[in-house]
């Protein structure tokens, strides 16, 4: 019962049409490839190849999300994971002759672990001051690698050759191939990233993101929960690195350079924080855009940074931001649940937490209280001072950042 | 949102349809495709290589085309990263060309080329001289810009007659200035030359004195300077600014006239490069039609050559075609069997098995006095 | 030791000009909060305004070198300093009460639109000052000799770091912007047009990163359309080094920055040195979370 109610992303409200709406409308797109087929439409493969694009993206986006929309760390570097997944990939493959889907959890582990060691020290650090600091990773990584650091990587030449994946006997190689392979983990990806959202997990992190101070207060262990969120999300992108090395055949450096993570960033911001089907949109629409402005030819580029800007300004939420989350108070309001309810025992954790709604979409919860938390306005939901009432009500959560 | 989701999509793929449904009209027109990286960090050579491809292609069509069809130039850009190159690739495959003339940059025509590959296309790479790219046995791919290693070659050969015995090794990091310092430090343990020095500076810093000071402390006798034109002149100037006066020795990426509009006459004089010759000094009549079209059409001349190395791939893409028509694989049979010694813009073109240049085509050049590039 | 000294010099003749760059994007970070990511463009904008006038319109032919300078300096001032108005007016302030990272994406936005209107308006290629623009004059000092630019280079980015300095803490409106730097909401109550403030802190920021787009081209001679990409993430480094929002934090943090690179290339290696200054800016964060001159409330800017 809590289950159901506390629907807030995939699915929005779960009624039986919507359901049927989004079945169709994935079946309409996973038929795409033979669409194009049956109208003998020559530019097909192109097509599909951008549809690729943006599932790579929109999976890239998800695990970004995980970080920076649900627990609204400004974590610009996520290349860097990427990077590593990717890399790992291309070296297991051509060095021990793995085959890429063996490949692909190690990467993903890889990616995981490195996300533990460089995110344990710099976990504590607030808003732009984590923002420059996983710039900085991934530039420190793209500099090793251009480096060939440990003789592997192949220097700026990057690695060349990497195997194309093969299921079940099945080569996979063409785009329509890809096109299956992406899309089917985009949407593996969103449940189980939506799964995770709901989860004891997914609200600990919201609940960090609306107020570190307060979850803290409640006993959510900050530090935990965001490095968890980190390795979470590295790992996810590892694995979409796998994919990416496997599809290009070949990886240098500059594929993992500071704008790759911009773009990421950019993605989920624009699509709305924290919001899956806004990753999905952003991904769409800024991978998307510069191939329809292909037109423009050297105008393009201009053409698309004034469409961000203004769609940012018209939609400063992102385009889709993610519905505030409903939760059911039981009443009496002490901690009694749906007899039996699913997931009941985790709820009585947090008396009063994440489940007072209004509370916690406009609490001006903006300050992660490391220390400096002088500020007067720390998340009291009473409190919207002239910063404070940014949130529009029922918006999604300001971010829980910000220097005073 | 979620109500307006199905005719959303719906009319998303109906526009996707709509949109691609313009460029699938196939006719008589030879479709020939150019990547280059029209935006991005090397655009100025990618936008040379369309007006170059252009000014070509407009001759052509008012010569009356190639076996009476009109020629189609597509352009993709490429962006100069290998990650949209895919892209643009799939997008010149769909629009249906029988050959794609570019890129510029050597991982971006390696994202590519298994593309080109699998969908049939002839390739002709202008500007990618990383060895590997025809190593990998590609068989409709070509290039008409010389490689790393014979680069390297020609290099360290110079270093060595022209009497130098210390180098200080200097790249950029990048692949192609990267592989050129390999092949010319591979070079130097054999010709007697000392290698005092090896490192990377970064593309696009503009102060190296703290380098120019570290490798002036290891005393070599030359620099050699493997990566491109405006990293090149910052070091000739900051050079000079230090007083000191060891040469310095480039390969065919600063042969650009910006050197020494941003080095000055004074601080380049004296500096020496190989390159294929520049677009002034190639001798065919052809060269001087294409400098006389491109001032007219765009004042100035192309800065550098692989524009230049770009209409060469052109040229001999439309001879191909004449002589056996618009078929990729017969038209690379053609190239690699009977194009002997076209007389190309940068001179005689012809390839081996591999599909890379023929012949020699490496010249040493010397900035003067006056800051010109003489043929030496 | 004269290599160390040498290497010196160099180190703090890069930082100078981080930090002159960083100044902008700490004043605006200071009132707005905001990281200002077209600051770069803005920058690279300086540069290619100033080759305009020097280079196109060959002032210096016109007027002599000196008073050309002059009049550059004042040109780009004013002329980025307008961009820099019409950027916050069209991108930023329709986004100041929305969430902060919307202004990041319009920010970036904005720099990507800007880099290619400077690529669409100048063109691709690396563009020349010309290297007879200014004298070559060099400078003995301490057995060593320097280029008379590089000095005066250094130079300027002091003063102008003292100038503004002492303009946010001599002057009415700079007191104006130290309130609002604060607490808007509470300079509001006391009669300040935060509006305004927030607007002259977006013509000083922006000039000031077109004077070092200048003086970059002056120094350096070339300058292409993607420079601000590398300067605007250096200096924001830099800032963030000295403390984000604190002025003398902004010269800290950039003549730091520019040692580290120096002292790294030198000691470490050339091609690792960007990489180390990064792993510098790590070790630092860590121990003084928010850097050097960590922003002390009462005295933000």
């Amino acid at each position: 019962m809590n289950g159901a109610a506390r629907d807030s992303g995939l699915a929005g409200e779960a009624s039986g049409l919507s359901r049927l709406a989004w079945l169709a409308g994935a079946a309409l797109f996973l038929s795409l490839p033979s669409l194009f087929k049956a109208v003998g439409l020559s530019s097909g493969a192109y097509w599909l190849d951008v549809l690729n694009n943006v599932g790579l993206y929109t999976v890239l986006a998800l695990s970004l999300n995980v970080i920076l929309g649900l627990a609204g760390m400004f974590h610009m570097g996520h290349a860097a994971f990427f990077a590593v997944g990717a890399y790992v990939t291309a070296i297991l493959n051509l060095n021990a002759g793995w085959s890429i889907f063996a490949a692909m959890p190690v990467a993903g582990l890889a990616a995981g672990l490195f996300a533990a060691a460089v995110a344990w020290p710099i976990i504590h650090l607030r808003g732009d001051y984590l923002l420059i600091v996983t710039i900085g990773i991934v530039e420190i990584i793209r500099i090793a690698l251009t480096n060939d650091i440990f003789g592997l990587t192949g220097g700026p030449n990057g690695l060349v050759g990497i195997a194309r994946p093969s299921l079940f006997g099945l080569k996979i190689s063409r785009p329509q191939h890809f096109f299956y392979l992406i899309w089917l983990m985009v949407g593996a990806t969103m449940l189980l990233f939506h799964w995770l959202e709901n989860s004891r997990f997914g609200r600990a992190l919201k609940f960090i993101k609306a107020d570190a101070v307060a979850a803290e207060g409640m006993g959510v262990n900050v530090t935990r929960y965001k490095l968890m969120a980190f390795v979470v999300g590295a790992a996810w992108a590892g694995m979409a690195g796998t994919i990416f090395a496997a599809r290009l055949r070949t990886i240098s450096p500059e594929s993992f350079n500071f704008g790759e993570s911009v773009t990421l960033f950019t993605i989920v911001i624009l699509g709305g924080s924290g919001s899956q089907r806004g990753a999905l949109l952003g991904s769409f629409l800024v991978m998307g855009l510069p191939e329809l402005f292909r037109g423009f030819q050297d105008k393009r580029l201009l053409v698309f940074g004034a469409a961000l800007v203004i769609m940012m300004i018209f939609r400063p939420e992102g385009l889709l931001p993610p519905k505030a989350a409903k939760y059911a108070l039981p009443e009496p309001w002490a901690g009694r649940h749906g007899p039996g309810g699913p997931g009941g025992p985790e709820e009585g954790a947090w008396p009063g937490g994440p489940g007072t709604g209004p509370g916690q979409a406009d609490g001006s919860g903006r300050d992660e209280a490391d220390g400096s938390g002088r500020d007067e306005a720390d998340g009291r939901p009473a409190a919207t001072g002239a910063e404070g009432s940014r949130a529009a009500p029922g918006g999604p959560s300001p971010f829980a950042d910000g220097p005073a | 949102m979620k109500k307006y989701f199905m005719p959303i999509l719906v009319a998303a793929a109906a526009a996707l349809l709509a949109f691609s449904a313009g460029s699938a009209q196939a006719a008589d027109p030879v479709k020939i495709g150019v990547m280059a990286p029209v935006t991005g960090a090397w655009a100025s050579e990618g936008q040379d290589m369309v007006r170059v491809i252009e000014i070509l292609a407009q001759e052509i069509n008012d010569a009356g085309g190639v076996n009476g069809a009109p020629v189609v130039v597509e352009v993709a850009d490429d962006g100069g990263k290998p990650n949209t190159a895919g892209l643009a690739a799939q997008k010149l495959v769909s629009a249906g060309v029988v050959a794609v003339v570019g890129t510029y940059g050597s991982s971006v025509t390696e994202a590519s080329q298994s593309i080109y590959d699998e969908a049939g296309v002839l390739q002709i790479a202008t500007g990618s001289t990383s060895i590997r790219l025809t190593e990998a046995g590609y068989q409709l791919f070509f290039r008409t810009c010389p490689r790393d290693d014979e680069q390297g070659r020609v290099l360290a050969a110079q270093v060595q007659a022209l009497g130098f015995k210390r180098a200080a090794i200097v790249h950029d990091n990048t692949s192609y200035a990267k592989g050129l310092a390999d092949e010319a430090r591979a070079i130097f343990k054999t010709n007697g030359v000392e290698e005092v020095f090896f490192d990377a500076i970064t593309p696009g810093d503009r102060d190296f004195t703290a380098s120019l000071t570290k490798i002036k402390a290891a005393e070599p006798d030359v620099v050699v300077f493997t990566g491109y034109y405006p990293e090149a002149a910052l070091l000739l100037r900051q050079k000079r600014d230090m007083n000191w006066g060891a040469p310095m020795i480039g390969g065919d990426a600063t042969n650009n006239t910006a050197l020494v509009e941003i080095a000055g006459a004074e601080a380049a004089a004296g500096y020496y490069f190989v390159s294929p010759p520049a677009l002034a000094d190639m001798p065919s009549e052809a060269a001087a039609k294409l400098r006389a079209a491109y001032q007219a059409k765009h004042g100035g001349q192309p800065s550098s050559v692989w524009s230049v190395l770009a209409g060469d791939a052109f040229n001999v893409l439309i001879k191909a075609v004449e002589a056996v028509g618009p078929d990729a694989s017969k038209m690379g049979e053609w190239l690699k069997t009977e194009l002997k010694d076209y007389a190309g813009l940068s001179g005689p073109i012809a390839f081996d098995a591999q599909g890379d240049r023929r012949g020699e085509v490496y010249r040493l050049y010397r900035v003067d006095a006056q800051g010109a590039f003489v043929l030496q | 030791m004269e290599f160390f000294i040498q290497q010196l010099t160099n180190g703090l003749a890069v930082g100078g000009i981080y930090a002159l760059i960083a100044l902008g994007y700490t004043m605006v970070y200071g009132v707005m909060k905001l990281i200002n990511f077209a600051h770069g463009e803005l920058f690279a904008l300086g540069a290619y305004v100033g080759y305009s006038l020097l280079v196109t319109f060959d002032l210096a032919g016109a007027l002599g070198p000196a008073a050309a300078i002059g009049l550059t300096i004042v040109m780009v001032l004013g002329l980025v300093g307008l961009a820099g108005h019409l950027l916050e007016r069209a991108a930023y302030r329709p986004l100041r009460h929305s969430d902060r990272l919307a202004a990041v994406v319009s920010a970036l936005g904005a720099s990507i639109f800007l880099q290619n209107a400077i690529m669409l308006k100048w063109g691709a290629r690396h563009r020349a000052y010309g290297a007879d623009l200014l004298p070559n004059v060099t400078v003995h000092f301490a057995g060593q000799s320097y280029p008379l630019i590089r000095l005066l280079v250094f130079l300027a980015a002091v003063l102008v770091m003292t100038a503004l300095y002492a303009f946010i803490h001599r002057t009415r409106l700079g007191l104006a912007i130290r309130a609002a730097a604060i607490d808007q909401g509470a300079a509001k109550l006391m009669g300040i047009d935060v509006r305004s403030v927030i607007a002259v802190v977006f013509v000083i920021g922006p000039a000031l990163g077109g004077l070092a787009g200048l003086l970059v081209g002056l120094y350096y001679g070339q300058i292409d359309f993607s420079m601000g990409q590398l300067y605007g993430l250096k200096a924001f480094t830099a800032a963030i080094i000295g403390g984000i929002g604190n002025i003398p934090g902004a010269m800290v943090g950039g003549l730091l920055l520019g040692l580290v690179e120096a002292l790294g290339a030198a000691y470490v290696s050339v091609a690792w040195k960007d990489a180390l200054a990064f792993v510098v800016l790590i070790m630092i964060l860590v121990v003084r979370p928010t850097g050097l001159l960590p922003e002390r409330v009462a005295e933000k800017l």
